[in-house]
């Protein structure tokens, strides 16, 4: 008796422990993570720079953020970025999804061809210098299009998607063509319709992608009209490059702005959408 | 199962018919996989065809063919040797760190009780994944800079730790445990994504079985916890030997000419030896992307082989 009563009662106590120790560790590594991005925020709203952290902004200021929106330097990457991110979505979900239909059609001829080809193109690549090559050639250097051109495909993003597909019951197919439904008609009244959480969470991949690209630009780009904010951002804080007109605004107040600027989009999302960003990764384990 | 059984008979039925008619029933599909076809060809087979640059001679005024002499002078370029082991060391070692530091973070969320306290930390720990390596770089690049404002060396003087301010990112030394750190920094939490999908799918009856027998809190993370990781790792880590190669942009927006040594990774060194060069060869760097691409592809190949042994499944 006596015996079991002590066996019973030590690891109660030790679960304690451990589960504050625990609860510790994890307050302090979502501090680690927190605190720099608390920094960028409260000093993008500061009038001076300093190395301290503060809570708060000791001479709070907008204008770090009206210098970005007013100086055509800076707000036309901000532009572009937008612009670009929306279309080359677009796109990269329209390709997606249309070859991910195409290839969980089990019966059609030639099929096996087809995922070879596409396969192949993760196992091998032409290189950096080739395809900048091909690009001058298509005019797309010098052009913020080539941002768009290079993420409106993505195969591993494809397959995501056919994967997805697989899921969809095939009675369902089976019932459309016998109601005389063309492929197009199954495609857009049943398919993209059962897909809209896999829709939502490759376009998510796809805008995060364009959004955050920022070695294309410097690869392909050097005219400042057609650049995105990442690339701004980036000649602005390492390069120290700032335009001529920004000179009203404490440095370090510009770049903590144009840093916030540019997580802003995907962090106002992020909260409230949070799922499907998780949940790209584990659409390709829906298979099987 | 009367229905399955129509639809076999179907499909032997379609089976039947000659090859043309099949292809002629299916037009719609070949019609929507057009797109996608001359996509793909543009922009992933065509530059295939460049590889041929890699024996010429390639220069804004002259295109030459030279044969082997790039493949030749690229296994005597010290800078590209260089480059080489510094991909391999810092792509593994960055590799190893982060899915051992999202193991065990991972392992310890799940003995987390409490569902909202789990819920906001995972919010919390992904978000740095959705941020760019240039923002990443950025706001690294800030804090850590010899300014007045660059908050760790003012910080470490105030404390009297240090007298001079540290250039961490201009030091051969300190660079790569910078990289590190900041890797570990932005892609620790998201790495606990698949670990935690592994976890949750754990037999609670382990857990009860380890606890009838006396288990403690340590023991039971270390023999039912840890052992049901063990695949989920070895496949992590083959998935991402596949790319070890294709380093680019996180070192790309870290490093300076001043720690090209312990930095510069294959394609760094593609990229300023083509565009940051007076008078560029495309050939020889074509020739550099073509042995990258060769290895990068046999490492895929093998990485597929290897999944396919471990999992049943390949990478492909």
């Amino acid at each position: 008796m006596e015996k079991a009563k002590v066996v019973y009662k030590k690891p109660k106590t030790r679960i304690h422990v451990f589960d504050v120790v625990n609860y510790i560790v994890f307050i302090l590594i979502a501090l680690i993570i927190m605190l720099p991005l608390w920094k960028v925020l409260v000093d993008s709203f500061n009038a001076v720079g300093v190395y301290q952290f503060k809570l708060w902004p000791s001479q709070p200021t907008l204008d770090g953020y009206k210098t970005i929106l007013t100086t055509a330097k800076l707000y036309r990457p901000f532009m572009n970025s937008l612009i670009t991110t929306a279309i080359g979505t677009l796109l990269g979900l329209v390709m997606s999804t249309l070859g991910g239909y195409v290839l969980c059609q089990m019966e059609l001829p030639g099929r096996e061809l087809l995922v070879y080809f596409l396969l192949f193109t993760m196992i091998f690549s032409g290189g950096m210098i080739p395809e900048y090559l091909v690009m001058r050639q298509l005019h797309l250097t010098n052009n913020m299009w080539i941002l768009v051109v290079k993420h409106g495909m993505n195969v591993y993003n494809l397959v995501l998607m056919r994967n997805f597909f697989e899921g969809i019951p095939a009675s369902l197919f089976e019932a459309a063509k016998i109601d005389g439904c063309s492929p197009m008609g199954i495609f857009f009244k049943i398919v993209l319709p059962l897909s809209k959480a896999a829709l939502a969470s490759i376009g998510l991949m796809f805008a995060v992608t364009v959004w955050n690209d920022y070695s294309t630009v410097q690869i392909y780009i050097s005219n400042r009209d057609q650049v995105n904010f990442q690339y701004i951002l980036r000649v602005m804080v390492m390069d120290g490059d700032t335009p001529t007109t920004a000179y009203n605004v404490s440095q370090s107040t510009l770049y903590y702005a144009a840093i916030v600027m540019a997580i802003l989009p995907f962090m106002l999302l992020y909260p409230f959408l949070q799922k499907y960003f998780v949940q790209g990764v584990n659409i390709g384990a829906v298979k099987e | 199962m009367s229905k399955k059984k129509n639809f076999t008979s179907s499909n032997v039925e379609i089976r039947k018919k000659p090859l043309g008619m099949r292809i002629w029933n299916h037009r719609g599909f070949y019609l929507m996989f057009l797109p996608v076809l001359i996509y793909v060809l543009i922009v992933y087979y065509w530059p295939m065809l460049g590889i041929r640059y890699s024996f010429y001679d390639y220069t804004l005024k002259k295109m030459e063919f030279v044969g082997l002499k790039h493949f030749v002078s690229l296994f005597k370029d010290k800078d590209f040797w260089i480059s080489f082991k510094n991909t391999l060391e810092l792509s593994i070692i960055k590799l190893l760190l982060t899915t051992a530091a999202s193991v065990i973070v991972s392992v310890f969320i799940n003995e987390m009780a409490n569902l909202f306290a789990k819920k906001t930390l995972q919010t919390i720990i992904y978000l740095p994944h959705f941020m760019s390596w240039t923002v990443t770089a950025a706001i690294f690049t800030l804090f850590l800079s010899t300014s007045s404002t660059g908050m760790v060396n003012e910080t470490l003087k105030s404390w009297g730790l240090i007298q001079k301010s540290i250039d961490f990112l201009h030091e051969t030394n300190l660079w790569r445990p910078v990289f590190y750190i900041v890797n570990l920094w932005k892609e620790t939490g998201w790495g606990t994504v698949i670990f935690l999908a592994t976890l949750s799918g754990i037999n609670p009856e382990l857990y009860e079985a380890a606890d009838i027998d006396g288990a403690s809190r340590m023991q039971k993370i270390w023999y039912v916890t840890v052992p049901a990781l063990l695949n989920t790792i070895i496949v992590v880590l083959i998935l991402n030997l596949a790319k070890v190669l294709n380093m680019f942009e996180s070192v790309f927006v870290m490093y300076n000419s001043r720690v090209y040594d312990v930095a510069d990774v294959i394609s760094t060194y593609v990229y300023r030896k083509t565009f940051l060069t007076a008078i560029p060869n495309y050939g020889y760097t074509t020739a550099i992307g073509l042995f990258k691409s060769l290895v990068g592809g046999a490492l895929v190949l093998l990485c597929n082989f290897a999944s396919k042994k471990v999992r049943g499944r390949g990478i492909l």
